[in-house]
C-alpha cells in the first residue's frame, strides 16, 4: 500500500502518515500497549509523577497499580475500560489529563482560543497601525530652508556604516 | 551582650540614615536638551541600522531610499532643535 | 543570636516602612506642583524649561534622602539577621525551631549553609535578602538619575515592607522551640542534600527578585512620567542579568531532577516548575519587545503590562512553591502564607446569608496600585510610529510576544483548571504532562520557527525576495538533516514523539543555520567596507552591537537546547534484578554486576552517627565486548530524617547518557533491582545552557561604537563640530570613518 501511495506523490504519503497517527494504537503489542496506557495515568500515592515513572521506595500505590494495568491489557480490555477502572478506583485525579467531555473539554479548548484571540488582535492592531500616522510625543518641530539641508547632511554623515 | 548588640545596631542605623552631611540633592528636572540628545542617539542607531541592513541586501532600494528620508528629517529637526537650545543655554550664561 | 535576628528583622521592617512611607511622602510633595488630570499638556514638563540645562533643581529634599538611606539601612539589618541564622545553624542551635527542623548536627557545612533556603521562613529571609542587596546596588547608583532612582527606590521599599511584614508576622525565621531544645535536629531534607540544590534555590530567587527591579522603574517612570525611553536603557542590563539568573535556575532545577530524581527525565511540568517558566516566558517577551520600544517608541502600553506580570508571576511563583496552593513534589514547606499573597474571602458569618469580605493579598494590592497608575498616566503611553509593514522585525516581535504569552496562559491555565475544576464540577482532576506536551509542543513548534525567521527581518520593512533568498541555505540545511534523520531510521508517521523528535531537530537546525548566515553576511559587509578578513568582519559586527548578536548567540543556545530534548522521543529503559555476575543488555551497552558494598557516610568530627547509610551495586559497562567504564548506582539512607534517597550513576557522551539506579531489593527474593535508561542527547540541554549564558554575556559587554560615539558627542563644541579640529581621539576617528565612507562610495 505504502508504494502505491509513494508513486501517486507527496501529497497522498503526507496523507497515509496522518491516517497512520490516528491509527496508532489499533494494534500494538502488549509491552506497547501498557506503556501508551500507562503514560496516561499518575501515581496517586501524593509523589505527584506518572505512573510508569513514579520509582521511589516503599511507594504504596505503584506496584498494584501496575500490576491492574497488566492485567487489565492481558485480559484484553479497551483502553477506556481500563482507565474507568482505575477512576472507580482512585478517582479522577488518577488521569493524568482532563478528559475530553463535559467540562474537562474546556480545559482542552482555552488555550486554542486564547491563541485564536491572540492572533485575531495582533492582526486587528497590525491594520490599526499601519493606517495611522504619529509623531514622538514630544517632536522637535520641523525645519525648512537652508539649515536643512546642513543638519541632514550632518546626519548622513554621523551615520555611516 | 545581646541588648548592647541591638542598641549598637539601632545607633549605627539612626546616625547614618538621620544625620545627613550633605543637604541631599533632589535631582534635575530632565530638560528638553537631554530629551532630545537621547532621542538622537536612537535616531542615529536605527539610521546605521537602516544602513546596514540595506547594504546587507534586506531592503529594496525603493524603501530604502523613502525610509531613510523620513528618518533624516527627523534626525534633521532634532540637531536643529539641540543646536539652538545649546546656543540660548550659552548666551544666557554670557 | 536568635534575639538579634529577631530584632534586625524588626528593625528592618521599621526601615522599610519607613523608606517607603516617607519616600513616597517626599516625592508626592515634591510632584504636587506638577499639572495632572484633565487638560494636562504631556510637554509642559518639558516645554516649559527650553532654556537647556539651566533648568531648576528642585532643591535639596532631606526627606528624600533619609528614605533612600533608610533603604540601604535596610541591607544592613537584614543582613544581621542572615547572618545570626546561619551562626545558629553552624552551632547547632537547636532551640531555634528553624534550625532543629532543617539542619542536624552531622549535615556537611555546605548543606547547613543551604539550611538557609531550603524551608520557608529561610527562603523568605533571603528572598527578602536578595531584594535588600538589589536595593542596595540601586539605591548607591542612584546619581545615574536622581528622581527616577528616588521612584524606583520607593518602589522596592514597598515590596521589601511586605516582605518584612510577613517575616516578623507570618514566618519568623527565629521563632524558638517550645520546651527543652532537642538533642540534635531533623536534618535537611535527603532530597536536597545535592551540590545543585546548594545553587539552584539562590539563581532561582535571583531571578524571581530581580525581576523586582525592573518593574519598579517601570512603574516609576509611569508613576512621574519620564519622558523618553531611558528608563528601559537603564535597565537593560538589570533585566538580562535577571533573565539569566532564572534561566541558569531552572536549568539547575532540571538538571538536579534528572540527577536526584531518578525517573530518568528533567521536566515533569510540576506545578512549581511551571511557576518558573510562566515569568521566564513573560520575561523573554519583554527582552524582545522592549526593543521596540527604544527604537521606535512602539508597544508602550504593552511593555509596561509585561513587565508587571512578569513580577506579579514571579511573585505567584514564590506563592505557589510557599504557599500550598497545589500539590508539587516541591511541597517542601507549606503553611498558610498563601493568604498573604492572594488575599483571604469569605462570609462574617454562615454563608449567602452574611456579609461577603475580602481583605486584599500582596498581589492584590500591587495589581490594584498597576492598574491606578496605568489609568491614571495612561496617555503617557502613546505609540510614537505606525507600523510600516507586515514583513519587518517589528510585526515578528508581536507574534514572538503572541506565542510567548500563549505559552504563559497555557501553563497558568493548565496550573489553574485543577481549582477551577473543583469549584464548578466538583472534583479535582489532575492536569498533567499529557496535557501540557500536546498543547505546548505546537507552540513551541511555532515559536522555534519564528525564531529562525525573525533575525532575516530588517527593522520596518522586509522585502520578501530578500527574505526568500536568505532564506535558502538554512531551510536546504534544515531538510538535508531531516531526511538524514528519516534515512537513519526515524519514522516521524508512526508516533508523535518521533514526529516532533524530527520537526524540533529541522526547526533547531534552522534557527543555528539563520543565525550563522547572519553572522556571515553582516560580517562580509564590515569586511568588505573596512578592509579586514571575514571573521575580524564578524568579530567587529558582535562588538558593534553586542545586544543584538550576543542575543542571536542565546539563539543558538535554544536551539541546542531543543536538539537535545528531541532525544526524549529515543529514550529506553529496562528494569531487571541482577545478582553477581547478571548481565542486562540495553542500547548499545552489555551492564555486568560486578559486587554490591555497604556502607556509611563519613563521620563529622565528634559525633558517634554518620549522616546516611548506603548500599551501592558495582556496574561494569561494555559495548563490543570491551570494558568502557564502571558504575556505582547508589541508594543511601539519611539517618535523623529517616528517608531513603537514590543517587544515581550517569555516563554523559555527546551522544547519549547511560543512566543507572540501583532501586533497591526485592523483598521476596533478596536480590537488588537495577534500572538502566539509555537517553539520547541529554548533554546538548546542558551544553545549550552554556551557550545562552555566553551569549547573554556577550549582549552584556558595552557595544564599542555606542561608547565611543558617547565620548564623541560629550567635549565637542556645538556648532560647525566636523568643520572644525577634533576635539578628541575620538571624534578624530569618527570623522575618519566617515570620510572612508564617503570615498568608498
Amino acid at each position: 500500500m505504502a508504494t502505491i501511495f509513494a508513486r501517486r506523490g507527496r501529497a497522498r504519503l503526507v496523507f497515509a502518515a496522518a491516517l497512520a497517527l490516528t491509527l496508532l494504537g489499533a494494534g500494538d503489542s502488549d509491552p506497547a500497549r501498557f506503556s501508551r496506557v500507562g503514560k496516561r495515568l499518575m501515581c496517586p500515592c501524593g509523589c505527584a509523577q506518572m505512573l510508569l515513572e513514579c520509582n521511589h521506595v516503599g511507594c504504596p500505590d505503584s506496584d498494584s497499580m501496575r500490576a491492574q494495568l497488566g492485567a487489565g491489557i492481558a485480559h484484553g480490555d479497551t483502553d477506556d475500560a481500563i482507565l474507568a477502572g482505575f477512576v472507580a478506583t482512585y478517582g479522577a485525579t488518577v488521569l493524568a489529563a482532563p478528559t475530553r467531555k463535559g467540562f474537562d473539554l474546556l480545559a482542552w479548548i482555552m488555550p486554542f482560543v486564547a491563541l485564536g484571540g491572540g492572533i485575531i488582535m495582533v492582526v486587528y492592531f497590525v491594520r490599526r497601525w499601519q493606517l495611522r500616522n504619529l509623531q514622538p510625543a514630544f517632536a522637535a518641530p520641523r525645519v525648512t530652508g537652508a539649515g536643512f539641508e546642513e543638519f541632514r547632511r550632518r546626519a548622513r554623515e554621523e551615520t555611516e556604516l | 551582650m545581646t541588648i548592647a548588640a541591638c542598641a549598637l545596631l539601632t545607633l549605627a542605623v539612626a546616625i547614618y540614615v538621620f544625620w545627613l552631611h550633605d543637604d541631599g540633592d533632589a535631582g534635575e528636572v530632565k530638560t528638553r536638551l537631554a530629551y532630545l540628545k537621547e532621542r538622537k542617539d536612537v535616531v542615529y542607531e536605527n539610521l546605521r541600522d537602516l544602513n546596514f541592513e540595506y547594504k546587507a541586501g534586506k531592503l529594496p532600494e525603493r524603501d530604502y531610499a523613502s525610509l531613510r528620508d523620513s528618518m533624516e528629517q527627523e534626525a534633521a529637526a532634532i540637531l536643529a532643535e539641540i543646536e539652538k537650545l545649546e546656543l540660548q543655554h550659552q548666551l544666557g550664561r554670557a | 543570636m536568635a534575639q538579634l535576628g529577631s530584632f534586625a528583622l524588626l528593625l528592618a521592617l521599621a526601615l522599610s516602612g519607613y523608606a517607603f512611607f516617607a519616600g513616597g511622602l517626599a516625592l508626592w510633595r515634591a510632584a504636587v506642583p506638577a499639572p495632572a488630570g484633565p487638560g494636562y499638556d504631556p510637554q509642559i514638563d518639558l516645554t516649559r524649561r527650553r532654556d537647556g540645562g539651566a533648568a531648576a533643581a528642585q532643591g535639596p529634599d532631606r526627606l528624600r534622602e533619609t528614605a533612600r538611606r533608610a533603604g540601604i539601612a535596610i541591607w544592613l539589618t537584614v543582613t544581621v539577621a542572615v547572618i545570626a541564622l546561619l551562626v545558629a545553624a553552624f552551632t547547632n542551635d537547636f532551640s531555634v525551631a528553624y534550625v532543629a527542623h532543617h539542619s542536624n548536627i552531622t549535615l556537611p557545612a555546605a548543606y547547613k549553609f543551604a539550611a538557609l533556603w531550603s524551608g520557608q521562613e529561610g527562603s523568605l529571609l533571603f528572598w527578602s535578602w536578595l531584594l535588600a542587596t538589589y536595593g542596595l546596588v540601586l539605591r548607591l547608583r542612584y546619581k545615574t538619575d536622581r528622581r527616577l532612582f528616588a521612584y524606583a527606590g520607593v518602589i522596592l521599599a514597598g515590596v521589601q515592607f511586605f516582605f518584612q511584614l510577613l517575616l516578623v508576622f507570618a514566618a519568623p525565621p527565629f521563632a524558638l522551640i517550645a520546651g527543652t531544645p532537642p538533642a540534635d535536629g531533623n536534618g535537611l531534607n535527603p532530597l536536597l542534600q545535592y551540590p545543585e540544590m546548594v545553587i539552584h534555590p539562590p539563581m532561582l530567587y535571583l531571578g524571581y527578585v530581580g525581576f523586582a527591579v525592573p518593574f519598579a522603574f517601570a512603574l516609576g517612570a509611569l508613576i512621574m512620567r519620564y519622558p523618553g525611553e531611558k528608563w528601559i536603557h537603564i535597565t537593560r542590563r538589570w533585566t538580562m542579568v535577571t533573565w539569566l539568573f532564572l534561566t541558569c535556575g531552572i536549568f539547575l532545577g532540571m538538571h538536579w531532577a534528572y540527577a536526584v530524581l531518578g525517573w530518568g527525565g528533567y521536566w515533569g511540568w510540576d506545578p512549581v516548575e511551571n511557576a518558573s517558566v510562566m515569568p521566564w516566558l513573560t520575561g523573554t517577551a519583554f527582552l524582545h519587545s522592549v526593543m521596540m520600544q527604544e527604537k521606535r517608541g512602539m508597544l508602550k502600553v504593552w511593555n509596561v503590562w509585561l513587565i508587571f506580570c512578569t513580577f506579579m508571576l514571579s511573585i505567584f511563583g514564590t506563592t505557589l512553591t510557599r504557599g500550598g496552593l497545589v500539590s508539587s513534589v516541591h511541597a517542601f514547606a507549606q503553611s498558610s502564607i498563601g493568604d498573604w499573597f492572594l488575599g483571604a474571602a469569605g462570609w462574617s458569618g454562615e454563608p449567602w446569608k452574611s456579609v461577603p469580605y475580602y481583605v486584599p493579598g500582596f498581589l492584590t494590592i500591587v495589581f490594584a496600585a498597576c492598574l491606578y497608575f496605568f489609568i491614571r498616566n495612561r496617555d503617557h503611553l502613546k505609540s510614537e510610529n505606525r507600523l510600516e509593514s507586515l514583513v519587518s522585525r517589528e510585526s515578528s516581535f508581536l507574534f514572538n510576544n503572541l506565542l510567548l504569552l500563549a505559552a504563559c496562559f497555557v501553563i497558568l491555565w493548565g496550573t489553574l483548571f485543577p481549582i477551577l475544576s473543583e469549584w464548578v464540577q466538583g472534583t479535582k482532576v489532575t492536569v498533567g504532562p499529557p496535557f501540557f506536551n500536546r498543547v505546548e509542543l505546537p507552540i513551541a513548534m511555532a515559536l522555534l520557527l519564528l525564531t529562525a525567521m525573525g533575525p532575516l527581518l530588517a527593522w520596518r520593512k522586509t522585502s520578501v525576495e530578500s527574505m526568500k533568498r536568505n532564506f535558502g541555505l538554512p531551510a536546504i540545511a534544515a531538510a538535508v538533516t531531516m531526511a538524514a534523520m528519516v534515512a537513519a531510521g526515524v519514522r516521524p508517521w508512526v508516533d508523535a514523539g518521533s514526529f516532533y523528535a524530527l520537526m524540533t531537530v529541522g526547526l533547531g537546525v534552522l534557527v543555528a543555520a539563520t543565525v550563522v548566515m547572519e553572522f556571515v553576511r553582516g560580517g562580509r559587509v564590515l569586511a568588505a567596507h573596512n578592509g579586514v578578513n571575514l571573521a575580524a568582519g564578524m568579530l567587529q559586527l558582535t562588538r558593534r552591537n553586542t545586544r543584538r548578536y550576543g542575543g542571536y548567540v542565546v539563539h543558538i543556545g535554544v536551539a541546542l537546547v531543543v536538539v537535545g530534548m528531541a532525544g526524549l522521543a529515543f529514550n529506553q529503559d529496562k528494569e531487571q534484578e541482577m545478582g553477581y555476575g547478571d548481565k542486562l543488555a540495553i542500547g548499545r551497552y552489555t551492564l555486568v554486576c560486578r559486587s554490591y558494598t555497604q556502607g556509611q557516610s563519613e563521620m563529622v568530627a565528634g559525633t558517634t552517627d554518620p549522616n546516611y547509610d548506603y548500599e551501592a551495586a558495582i556496574v561494569d559497562v561494555f559495548r563490543n565486548g570491551k570494558l568502557v567504564t564502571t558504575m556505582y548506582p547508589e541508594q543511601r539512607f539519611y539517618h535523623s530524617s529517616r528517608q531513603p534517597q537514590h543517587m544515581v550513576a550517569i555516563r554523559s557522551t555527546p551522544r547519549e547518557d547511560l543512566y543507572i539506579i540501583y532501586a533497591g531489593q526485592n523483598p521476596d527474593t533478596g536480590r537488588p533491582i537495577i534500572k538502566a535508561r539509555v537517553n539520547p542527547l541529554v548533554m546538548w540541554v546542558w551544553v545549550g545552557l552554556l551557550v545562552m549564558a555566553l551569549g547573554t554575556a556577550v549582549a552584556l559587554v558595552p557595544s564599542v561604537a555606542a561608547a565611543k560615539l558617547a565620548r564623541a558627542a560629550k567635549p565637542a563644541p556645538v556648532r560647525g563640530r566636523l568643520a572644525q579640529q577634533p576635539a578628541t581621539a575620538a571624534t578624530a576617528s569618527l570623522a575618519a570613518a566617515s570620510q572612508t565612507g564617503e570615498a568608498g562610495d
